[in-house]
């Protein structure tokens, strides 16, 4: 189940949680699904959340900050219950860290934090692009794009193959044609086609995740363009070509952005990105868009791409 | 020396130069916003005291990203003084803070400026609302040039704090927060103290630089950073300990601790060196009700110590005669 049913009298606020490990399973190489069990509070359950949200994990004593992943999945339980998934690759301390728990390990975290992805009225086919650690909010948003009866098809890129954290089964990933098809199994449960796309051609289609994408625009009919809306996480340069893909073909485009946080509440000013806005700007971009900055926290982490100035 | 002691747990209200507090425990200017960003995560009445981010008289934007590091048991900033400016402050923040108030906590703005003008216009603006209780100038911010000026310049220091202490509503108290950016932070101590302050606090962050071997440039966009957590923290209970035995002891004037300040151990150790009110920063980000949890565990020090006050602790340090 994606989001709760939540009671009346209990609390929807973001708050502190205890969180036990459920499981921490090796997905590829680097890579951990981990998930963690959430008891309620004496202020009910842990609150509601949406694709595109995040927690922030304490990884105590290796880090003194916490660190922040997105949500890869939800599971409501019997009791109130709530257990969280989330997907990492193993890039310091903090995660250093988090790969050595075990089941029945705790720690705590704070959220849900930041906002989600949005599904605007009269679109019905969400093209999911995910890259590297942007995948894991993509399998989340994959069930609430289901859930809410719309089309979709992922675009999954890594550098290799075994730093693909995802599971193949079904069918095989396509090669040169890049066509989508059911053969990853987070997504073909959902009966959701991808296409694969590795920087070396290990699987799937040789180059950048845009390779695939450009492929199928091309096969797109006019009829389905104009449902389309572009849903993207992962590196920056790849969120800044998928944005700069989708205004070509003319279709919305939403990007879920990562920057250093140490708080996550929208407190410490720490996370800041530019956004472009004609109201109080503090400053205009060299070809003259006035801009502000914006907290990826809370009023992101997930904004329209074409306010974010790359 | 023995007392009897009532079973009641041990009182921590402590007085600031006149401001009660019901606690000593503070929030540190620029870790917990304005208050609304931080209220989901702890019950803000339970503090003594919640300092804003320091507001300037104009919007400030801030620095470029990235703006944080982390770095061993601590972490560099160089926000840039990010605030929403004066006037935005007074129509759109306030409020809320004043309603935080009545539960509570009393009401401490920090302002920072570039220029003695700047300071007074907002800390004499900011004094004549009532529910204010005091003014922290922030005068060591290492991150925007002009802000080191006033705090390494005793001179100027205190020429400043004369202005702004004129310009204030006489019963808002002014606090100045220290740097500890200077060879000798007894005389930045001693000028504010002349200047007409009626709290210090101590410290701001340490002027630090983290590089990126890879690229071989800093590793905040602005290039240094202030250095805070508990990194600092020893350095932090050493300057408290000398400016309250060298100056503010006798002057009369309380020191507000802080400097990654996690525990309620630490706070003791800040206490002991003879601070009166601690504030916490850094910690907030790793746990955001640091400040009450250290309650609980300065009460059960106090009556293991067989104290039935806070301020019976404060300044009890017993160092070497050298
Ligand atoms: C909203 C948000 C959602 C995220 N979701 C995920 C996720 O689902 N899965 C996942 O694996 N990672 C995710 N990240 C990135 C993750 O937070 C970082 O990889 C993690 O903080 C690194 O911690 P560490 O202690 O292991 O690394 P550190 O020792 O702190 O740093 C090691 C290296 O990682 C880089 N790094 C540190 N923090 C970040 C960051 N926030 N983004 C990018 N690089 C960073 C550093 O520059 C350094 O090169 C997310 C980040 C944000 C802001
Ligand atoms: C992210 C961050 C922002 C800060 N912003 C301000 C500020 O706006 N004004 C100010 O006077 N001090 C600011 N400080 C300094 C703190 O108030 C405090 O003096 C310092 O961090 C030491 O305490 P700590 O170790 O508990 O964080 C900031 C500190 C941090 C970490
Ligand atoms: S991480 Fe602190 S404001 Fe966003």
């Amino acid at each position: 189940m994606l989001t709760a049913t939540q009671p009346q009298s209990v609390s929807n606020t973001r708050r502190r949680f205890d969180a036990q490990v459920v499981s921490n399973t090796s997905v590829c190489r680097e890579h951990f699904c981990l998930t963690l069990g959430i008891d309620p509070d004496e202020r009910g359950p842990f609150p509601a959340t949406r694709p595109g949200q995040f927690i922030q994990l304490g990884c105590q004593p290796a880090t003194l900050l916490r660190r922040p992943f997105s949500l890869a999945g939800r599971k409501d339980l019997a009791e109130g219950r709530v257990e969280l998934q989330i997907v990492y690759r193993v890039v310091g301390v903090g995660t250093r860290w988090l790969a050595q728990l075990q089941a029945g390990d705790t720690t705590d975290l704070l959220g849900p934090l930041g906002n989600q992805f949005q599904l605007p009225e009269g679109k019905s086919l969400g093209l999911l692009v995910g890259g590297g650690v942007g995948l894991p909010p993509m399998f989340y948003l994959a069930e609430a794009l289901k859930q809410a009866h719309w089309d979709a098809v992922a675009f999954v890129g890594a550098l290799t193959e075994d730093l693909l954290a995802v599971t193949f089964g079904g069918s095989e990933p396509a090669e040169s044609s890049g066509e989508p098809s059911l053969c990853i199994e987070e997504f073909s449960k959902l009966s959701i086609a991808s296409a694969v796309t590795t920087d070396d051609g290990s699987v799937g289609l040789a180059g950048r995740i845009t390779a695939g994408l450009e492929r199928y625009f091309d096969t797109l009919s006019e009829e389905d363009r104009q449902r389309v809306v572009l849903f993207t996480c992962g590196p920056h340069p790849m969120l800044h070509a998928a944005a700069k893909l989708a205004q070509k073909h003319g279709v919305d485009c939403q990007v879920c952005l990562e920057q250093a946080m140490a708080c996550g509440m929208g407190t410490c000013q720490s996370c800041i990105v530019q956004i472009a806005e004609p109201d109080n700007p503090q400053g205009t971009t060299e070809d003259g868009r006035p801009w502000r900055y914006r907290l990826t926290c809370t009023d992101g982490p997930v904004f329209n791409a074409d306010q974010v100035i790359f | 020396m023995t007392k009897s002691v009532s079973q009641e747990s041990p009182c921590l209200a402590v007085n600031l130069a006149g401001l009660k507090l019901a606690n000593p425990m503070m929030t540190a200017s620029g870790t917990c916003g304005y208050a609304y960003e931080y209220q989901d995560f702890v019950d803000l009445h339970q503090l003594g005291a919640f300092v804003t981010k320091s507001i300037s008289r104009d919007p400030r934007p801030g620095n470029p990203a990235t703006r944080i590091v982390e770095t061993p048991s601590g972490m560099m900033n160089a926000i840039g003084l990010a605030n929403v400016g004066l006037d935005v402050f007074l129509a759109e923040k306030l409020d809320q803070l004043k309603q935080m108030r009545q539960g509570g906590p009393a009401l401490i703005v920090n302002v920072a400026g570039h220029s003695i003008d700047d300071y007074v216009a907002v800390a004499g603006r900011i004094a004549q609302e009532q529910e204010v209780d005091a003014v922290e100038l922030n005068v060591s911010c290492p991150n925007v040039g002009d802000g080191l000026t006033f705090g390494t310049d005793p001179k100027l220091l205190k020429e400043l704090i004369g202005y702004v202490r004129k310009a204030m509503r006489a019963d808002c108290k002014l606090i100045v927060q220290l740097s500890p950016n200077v060879g000798d932070i007894t005389l930045t101590a001693g000028a504010a103290i002349d200047g007409g302050a009626n709290i210090l606090s101590m410290i701001n962050t340490y002027t630090a630089l983290a590089i990126d071997i890879k690229t071989r440039k800093p590793r905040i966009a602005n290039g240094t950073g202030g250095l805070s957590g508990p990194a600092i923290r020893p350095l932090a209970v050493y300057l408290v300990s000398r400016v309250y035995r060298e100056v503010a002891q006798k002057a009369g004037v309380p020191i507000i601790g802080m400097g990654g300040i996690r525990t309620w151990s630490d706070a003791a150790e800040f206490l002991i060196a003879g601070a009166t009110g601690l504030a916490v920063g850094t910690s907030l980000f790793a746990d955001p009700a640091t400040p009450v949890n250290i309650m609980a565990g300065l009460e059960s020090y106090l009556a293991e110590q067989d104290m039935s006050s806070i301020t019976e602790l404060i300044g009890t340090l017993e160092m070497p005669v050298r």
